[in-house]
């Protein structure tokens, strides 16, 4: 047993970090946020050239064969720079889903490009009444001579603007809230009948309301099995709620710690902040929350990429719900200590509490997590009558 | 990164729940059979003593084998063990106990022959271990020390055989020097318990009071004026103990137990998602727990000591304990009150609100909690 990197993965991660040191100032970033594409493309090719575009996509594809844990370095590592690229979107969203359920024509086409960086993708899942309810989908997909036409609207889709191509959530059959009757498809970004409204989100990303008005696909664009397009979904999900709360982990570290050498600079009452009591025990349960939602993003991790369903299922929900809650306390904690200063846009601080707070919003909140897990817990099938245990 | 199981470790799994399953003792003989579980354990390789490494007759199991078992008897209960002689003590007498100090001791400790109890607080001297003043003074002939003084909220002094404690042989401006870590045989003459009763109704802690106590100098732990040393590496031991995390998992288990069993109208506690949720919160952030100490155990294994992950394991250990409890009383609902023992709503509310009130003190002692935060902020942040 070991939680240590190996050695391809702490030189994925060393490479990262000189990556984002070299080029992630804050102003550049956010110059680049407020411009098209909001990104650098120039860093996506980057991103291409160094094969973190490549990374979970199994050989025969182009790719390096890696495994949940390789991406959790490189979220990491992108949450700690406050990366703009969309490799959330294209490798997690997308590249899963791709993986999980497109025919062998879809990624021998799409995946090479991906890894390439000339192809990019997102994940159409979400509608405005399903809020975190990934059963709840009213786009419908009819049949119609030996394809489908879409009609109705995807909400919030991550780096909607300069996908290439769009995983689409669609009911083939059932009512709007059935497990069953969903069903996948890959539509062009561009085809007819797309209608997509961007919007810039509030940490610097872009995401977009997509409206399908008799769009026309066919059966070869089915990523899955028709009708058990919920699996895809949900297993898309999950990679995506360790993807983003390893970036999440990642904003928290920088948070905690930036506090700590700003407090130990910034001097009132003739001492450094951090000679304040107050101040220290504030810095010390920042700290302390930040690993155990480490804790639990390993756990989590590992258990998925054993297999442990049970344990898996139990665990994701776990973390999604501690990075809600613990990114808001580390968030908010960090902007208190920072003061006058801490409101502002131009220390880079505010910028990981935003993020923190809108990763909150991705795949279910703290507190619909903390709803799942009280649904799936373990509980003892009868009940008792039984002395607790002394200390 | 890994913690698969290797054919080894799923091997070993097997051993472990085969072990359980035909040597734990079930239900309520928990209790009166725990001598029996211990002599399986100690036939079965050191079974009995789970932490303590091969050379003093331990498993000296790996990191892995560790998580093995815990993660198999969490949900078990397992006879309890006091922690004083086997968990805190024994590290120390490993370490840095003369040869003849670990033959004397060892054993009997390991064999659940001789009580110990912890003597380290003071009457002013509490989180603020450094200040103790019960002073220990070699006599002429260099045999003896002579201890005088008082020790407070010594648990389990009233039962216990042996003390281990610190007193100050010499006073110098590093208050962490000149103390000295002895063991103290509690049928000494000049030695006086008496008890203190807690919140909760209950007698577990003491005063114990020395009156020129003689302690002969074998019974010194390492060097005179060294003991800070030697308890700083125990309390590490001490707080990753307290944390009892699986423990606490096992209580909530319990907790969901008995609320299956609490009547709410026609249904009961466990269909009222808000006390449900509750109970979720505490079993999420436990689980992390779980993993933190598993964090820190394999740091121990590559090598560390058991570091500052410590302090967050007890910091937030006995939160999560006092959360527990404090959700078993809730659970009691208009019951929690009852303070007799007659028959009056479920049996689990009397004792529930005992522990709930003498579970103040897990964020008390072994470093209250603001101590821990101190002890994160300079170690591991680095603030001065």
């Amino acid at each position: 047993m070991n939680f240590d990197l190996s050695e391809e993965q702490t030189l994925l991660k060393d490479s990262i970090q000189k990556f984002i040191a070299d080029n992630y100032e804050l102003s550049v970033r956010r110059k680049q946020s407020k411009q098209k594409p909001g990104y650098s493309e120039e860093h996506w090719k980057t991103f291409a050239d160094l094969g973190w575009l490549g990374l979970p996509f199994p050989e025969q594809y182009g790719g390096f064969g890696g495994n949940l844990i390789d991406t959790m370095v490189v979220m990491e590592e992108l949450g700690k720079g406050l990366a703009l690229e969309p490799y959330f979107a294209t490798v997690v969203l997308a590249g899963n889903a791709l993986l999980l359920g497109g025919t062998e024509a879809q990624k021998e086409k799409l995946i090479p490009e991906i890894i390439a960086g000339d192809t990019k993708a997102t994940f159409a899942y979400a509608e405005e009444q399903a809020r975190y309810n990934l059963e709840d989908v009213a786009t419908s997909a009819e049949k119609s001579g030996d394809g489908y036409v879409l009609n109705g609207t995807k909400s919030v889709v991550w780096n909607g603007s300069t996908a290439d191509y769009v995983i689409v959530a669609a009911r083939t059959s059932g009512n709007r809230t059935d497990r069953d009757g969903i069903t996948c498809f890959l539509v062009k970004a561009d085809a007819e009948g797309i209608k997509m409204t961007n919007y810039p989100t509030v940490c610097g990303h872009r995401a977009s309301e997509i409206t399908f008005t008799d769009v026309k696909v066919s059966a070869e664009d089915i990523v899955g099995e028709e009708g058990k397009g919920i699996e895809i979904v949900e297993e898309v999900a999950d990679r995506a709620i360790l993807a983003l709360s390893a970036e999440a982990v990642g904003a928290m570290e920088v948070l905690y710690k930036d506090t700590v050498s700003y407090t130990s600079q910034r001097e009132q009452f003739g001492h450094p902040l951090s000679d304040f009591q107050t101040v220290k025990h504030k810095l010390a349960e920042m700290f302390v929350e930040t690993e155990q939602t480490r804790s639990m993003l390993y756990r989590a991790t590992i258990e998925k990429e054993a297999n442990e369903e049970k344990d898996a299922r139990l665990d994701i929900h776990a973390l999604k719900h501690m990075v809600g809650k613990y990114g808001r306390f580390i968030g908010q904690g960090a902007v208190q200590l920072h003061g006058g200063m801490g409101q502002t846009e131009e220390l880079a601080i505010g910028h990981y509490f935003i993020r923190l707070q809108v990763i909150d919003t991705q795949f279910g909140d703290e507190d619909f997590h903390l709803q799942q897990f009280a649904n799936k817990m373990d509980v003892p099938t009868e009940g008792g009558d039984e002395m607790m245990l002394p200390f | 990164m890994d913690i698969s199981l290797s054919e080894e470790d799923k091997a070993f799994q097997q051993e472990v729940r085969e072990f359980l399953e035909e040597h734990l003792p079930k239900g309520a003989e928990v209790w009166s059979k725990r001598k029996e579980w211990f002599e399986a354990g100690k036939a079965k390789g050191g079974w009995d003593v789970p932490k303590w490494p091969k050379e003093f007759g331990g498993p000296g199991w790996n990191a892995s084998q560790h998580y093995i078992w815990d993660r198999e008897t969490c949900d078990k209960s397992l006879p309890l063990v006091l922690p004083f002689g086997q968990v805190m003590l024994a590290p120390i007498l490993m370490n840095y106990g003369s040869k003849e100090q670990q033959e004397k001791f060892l054993p009997d400790i390991r064999d659940h022959k001789v009580n110990w109890c912890q003597g380290y607080s003071e009457p002013g001297a509490g989180s603020d271990l450094a200040s103790l003043k019960t002073k220990a003074e070699l006599n002429e002939a260099g045999t003896h020390y002579v201890v005088n003084g008082t020790k407070i909220w010594t648990t389990m002094g009233h039962i216990a055989d042996w003390m281990f404690c610190l007193t100050r042989t010499q006073t110098t401006d590093v208050r962490q020097e000149g103390i000295t870590f002895l063991l103290i045989d509690m049928k000494t003459p000049g030695i006086e318990v008496k008890p203190i009763i807690t919140l909760g109704g209950s007698h577990h802690v003491n005063q114990v009071f020395f009156d020129n106590v003689e302690v002969p100098v074998e019974n010194r732990v390492g060097e005179e004026g060294k003991g800070w040393t030697y308890a700083k590496g125990l309390l590490q031991h001490e707080r990753s103990a307290i944390a009892g995390i699986s423990r606490t998992l096992v209580s909530l288990q319990k907790l969901k137990r008995n609320a299956l069993k609490v009547k709410v109208g026609d249904g009961n506690l466990m269909d009222d998602n808000s006390y449900r949720k509750k109970l979720a919160e505490a079993e999420i952030d436990l689980r992390a727990l779980e993993f933190t100490e598993l964090r820190s155990l394999a740091g121990v294994q590559a090598g560390g000591a058991p570091g500052s992950e410590s302090s967050i394991l007890k910091l937030k250990g006995t939160i999560m304990q006092q959360r527990v409890q404090e959700l078993t009383i809730e659970a009691a609902g208009p019951y929690a009150i009852n303070w007799g023992h007659a028959k009056a709503g479920p049996s689990f509310s009397r004792m529930g609100m005992e522990m709930y009130l003498n579970g103040r003190a897990a964020t008390v002692y072994g470093g209250c909690s603001e101590v821990q935060k101190d002890v994160i902020s300079k170690r591991v942040l680095g603030l001065g």
